[in-house]
């Protein structure tokens, strides 16, 4: 079921009005009816792929419990491998068991050996990267005594599954999620409205900025010899806001949502398209994801307290497994690779953490510096989305190739001014809203009447606009 | 929590209102003319009924007679020209129907379109009858191989428009299909608009669509015996010497042998050495199509009528 869908339309007004109908009292019986509901949430896809979900869940639930009743440390590093090994094992098999088959059949011929292994006909599990990772959280942070165990298997059940974030995050931490389930929930008339309006903005992100400037984007990547450097400059800035408007579309729906059955997700995105440099870009893009590698990758490496050679090492691969994280392909490996060649000049020097503030704080537009920063970093993240937009290796070269070209500075021969105009109306409210959670946060402070006609024109603007329905991206990561 | 609920009822009320609004003033919607069945079982358009086309680019007007466009300027020397959504035009101004640029090359004759969309071939029949009290001296029934199959009640029974029992050799009167429920959506033409964007099982359709292509092929051996029944009921039946069957491109050159071989008077259409007539997203003739069209059929008069 997506969320732009009418499936989703009538699923949620019912799963709602069950929900709060049941009473902020009854928090089991209300975990049980988002447990059912997540279920068939993602049964509607494909049902076969519940059990996928329902065996990681009963086997983190038992190793919690295991975790909890010893002491002794090989015993409790055994039962981490165990859920370590089941999580990524679904993982591995389903994600990337045909690139690695794949991958070993091209290094043997390309030493004049024949290997004759087939690839598989596997359907990759919907969100599966997600929930893995979501579960895994729960086990490492048990293990780690950050977190204690939890016995109730409904609420559990309802953490892992739960329905607005289960297909593509934000990827939440069991010390963050977990603990509401087991807490009173009840109906706030302001967060639910804030709810929903986020949801309205998610939707609008995702229906008129993603799935229009992905026709563009489609168009150009797809026959990019056939157009000039600055066509295929806008090309990768249709995909930049198409994967952007996309991912953090679902992000905005799934925090929204949550917020109507009264839980806080964390966020996701912090407007990353106005950083100043690449470290403020991957404080600001999939927070839940970089957090998570820096949490259970980077950090049990050694993080940056080693040498200049373990930084760099560290970095790497972080970065790399994080491109990995995405797709069993090259090209995601190389985007990861090239943000962390990106990075480590500021890691090296020092200076990745000095842009934490909001950029022109309390001010309407950026200096001339700022604005410099922002469009060089900007300008860096669209050469990298074309490795990860991109079919392979080779295309992507081929287009970077036919880019950085002096057709770069021709006319551009797709000029669609209205989507380039919508884009502009997004990056214009994005701006002004960008001391919030999300670009319209802080509406609230306008009279209802010019507020709602806002939102009006928002719907307005999603059904002129509705295109071909256009999958989320992140569906398939 | 009653707040919320009465804020997000007045929200939506709001928002369909304003809906309804912008989708009237910018004419998203092509307004769709109301359908009553005359005396005589046929099922035309209220009278002198006009509307928006989808854009709002022109206005389609229904005469007094019923019919889309204009009616001539007298009834002497008469051609009546029946059909199907294609004859009926409304995604075209006036002066792209078949009438205005049949007029151009024949300007000592009168014409009449008669057309509704959907009409089967043995509806268009009953309307010529009906026609017929307008003593044209020829009329041109536009059809294709759709309107023949859909004609025959056995291959697909359609309550909703007129067929004929190929068994017992009678004709079936449609009747009109939920008018209630269409009244309401032509009326909210938000509702209307949402309807059409946002059709419900797409997919399905789609698929059913493919399934439909494949059955097509084998369509005529299957049914060839019914189809030879509809034909000679229309010879039968109905005065065929001053009528001309008009058939769009890509007929079935069996169907149009079986009329040839009866004595019908047959035009095929033919776009081969043409530009594309139709529109990019509908099947429907542009006006340069249609401009087209006319000529074809002209040329074929004059050789056949010297008109």
């Amino acid at each position: 079921m997506f969320f732009n869908s009418i499936d989703f339309f009538v699923f949620l007004p019912i799963v709602f009005g069950l929900y709060w109908l049941i009473g902020s009292k009854r928090i089991k019986e209300q975990n049980f009816l988002i447990a059912i509901a997540s279920y068939v949430f993602y049964g509607w896809w494909d049902w076969r792929f519940l059990s996928l979900i329902l065996f990681s869940t009963l086997v983190d639930y038992t190793i919690g419990i295991y975790l909890n009743k010893t002491e002794k440390l090989s015993k409790r590093k055994v039962l981490l491998w165990i859920s370590i090994g089941v999580n990524l094992g679904f993982l591995g098999f389903f994600k990337y068991y045909n690139f690695f088959i794949d991958s070993l059949v091209d290094s043997f011929t390309f030493f004049g050996k024949e290997l004759n292994i087939n690839t598989l006909n596997i359907i990759l599990p919907v969100g599966i990267s997600f929930y893995t990772f979501q579960t895994l959280s729960y086990t490492i942070d048990v293990y780690n005594k950050k977190l204690k165990p939890t016995k109730d298997f409904v609420g559990f059940m309802a953490f892992v599954s739960f329905f607005p974030q289960l297909v593509a995050g934000p990827i939440e931490r069991a010390t963050n999620l977990l603990p509401q389930f087991s807490k009173e929930r009840s109906f706030n008339y302001a967060n639910a409205v804030d709810g929903l309006r986020q949801v309205l903005w998610g939707l609008f992100k995702k229906i008129v900025i993603a799935d229009n400037c992905a026709k563009y984007a489609n168009i150009i990547f797809n026959n990019h010899t056939e157009y000039n450097g600055s066509t295929l400059l806008l090309g990768a800035f249709f995909f930049a806001f198409q994967i952007y408007g996309d991912f953090s579309g679902y992000s905005d729906i799934a925090i929204g949502i949550s917020r109507l059955f009264g839980f806080n997700l964390k966020r996701n995105f912090a407007f990353p398209y106005f950083s100043r440099d690449i470290a403020e870009f991957w404080r600001r893009w999939h927070i839940s994801l970089s957090t998570w590698f820096r949490d259970y990758l980077y950090i049990p490496l050694g993080g940056s307290r080693g040498g200049t050679k373990m930084k760099v090492r560290n970095t790497f691969i972080i970065f790399v497994v994080s491109g990995f994280w995405h797709g069993a392909n090259w090209t995601f490996i190389i985007w990861g690779a090239l943000n962390a060649l990106y990075f480590l000049p500021l890691l090296l020097t020092n200076k990745n953490r000095k842009n934490t503030d909001l950029v022109a704080e309390g001010k309407y537009l950026p200096s001339i510096k700022e604005f410099a920063q922002m469009t060089l970093t900007f300008f860096l993240t669209l050469l990298a989305w074309v490795f990860f937009r991109a079919d392979s290796v080779s295309h992507a070269i081929s287009y970077l190739q036919n880019l950085l070209t002096s057709s770069l500075f021709y006319k551009v021969e797709i000029f669609p001014s209205t989507i380039l105009l919508l884009v502009l109306f997004f990056i214009i409210t994005e701006w002004f809203g960008r001391s919030g959670e999300y670009a319209i946060e802080k509406i609230d402070f306008i009279k209802r009447p010019i507020r709602w006609a806002f939102y009006i024109t928002l719907i307005i603007l999603m059904f002129s606009f509705t295109g071909e329905e256009q999958q989320f991206i992140y569906f398939q990561f | 929590m009653k707040k919320f609920f009465k804020n997000i009822v007045l929200f939506l009320l709001l928002t369909i209102c304003i809906g309804e609004i912008v989708v009237r003033l910018t004419h998203v919607n092509s307004d769709i003319p109301q359908r009553i069945i005359d005396v005589d079982g046929i099922q035309k358009y209220y009278p002198n009924q006009e509307g928006y086309w989808k854009g709002g680019d022109h206005k389609w007007k229904i005469n007094s007679m019923g019919w889309p466009g204009e009616l001539p300027e007298s009834y002497d020397n008469l051609i009546t020209i029946i059909g199907d959504s294609y004859i009926e035009n409304f995604m075209n101004p006036n002066d792209c129907h078949q009438s205005s640029f049949l007029k151009k090359e024949m300007p000592n004759h009168n014409f009449f379109e008669a057309a509704r969309s959907g009409v089967t071939l043995i509806e268009s029949m009953e309307i010529s009858k009906q026609m017929d009290t307008l003593k044209p001296v020829l009329t041109l029934i536009h059809t294709g191989d759709g309107d023949i199959y859909e004609s025959i009640k056995e291959i697909k029974s359609l309550t909703d428009i007129t067929q004929l029992n190929t068994n017992t050799e009678e004709i079936v009167q449609g009747k009109m299909k939920s008018p209630g429920l269409k009244k309401v959506l032509y009326s909210c033409k938000l509702l209307y608009y949402l309807y059409n964007r946002f059709p419900i099982n797409l997919s399905n359709e789609t698929q059913e669509d493919s399934k439909k292509v494949k059955i097509e092929i084998s369509k005529f051996k299957t049914n060839e015996t019914k189809v030879r029944v509809l034909i000679n009921y229309i010879k039968n039946n109905y005065r065929i010497d001053d009528k001309v069957f008009v058939f769009k491109p890509n007929s079935d050159h069996n169907i149009i042998n079986i009329f040839k071989s009866l004595g019908f008077n047959t035009i095929l259409l033919d776009p081969s050495n043409d530009k594309n007539w139709s529109f990019d997203h509908d099947p429907h003739w542009t006006c340069y199509g249609h401009e087209r069209v006319s000529k074809q059929v002209y040329n074929k008069l004059k050789l056949r009528y010297n008109l």
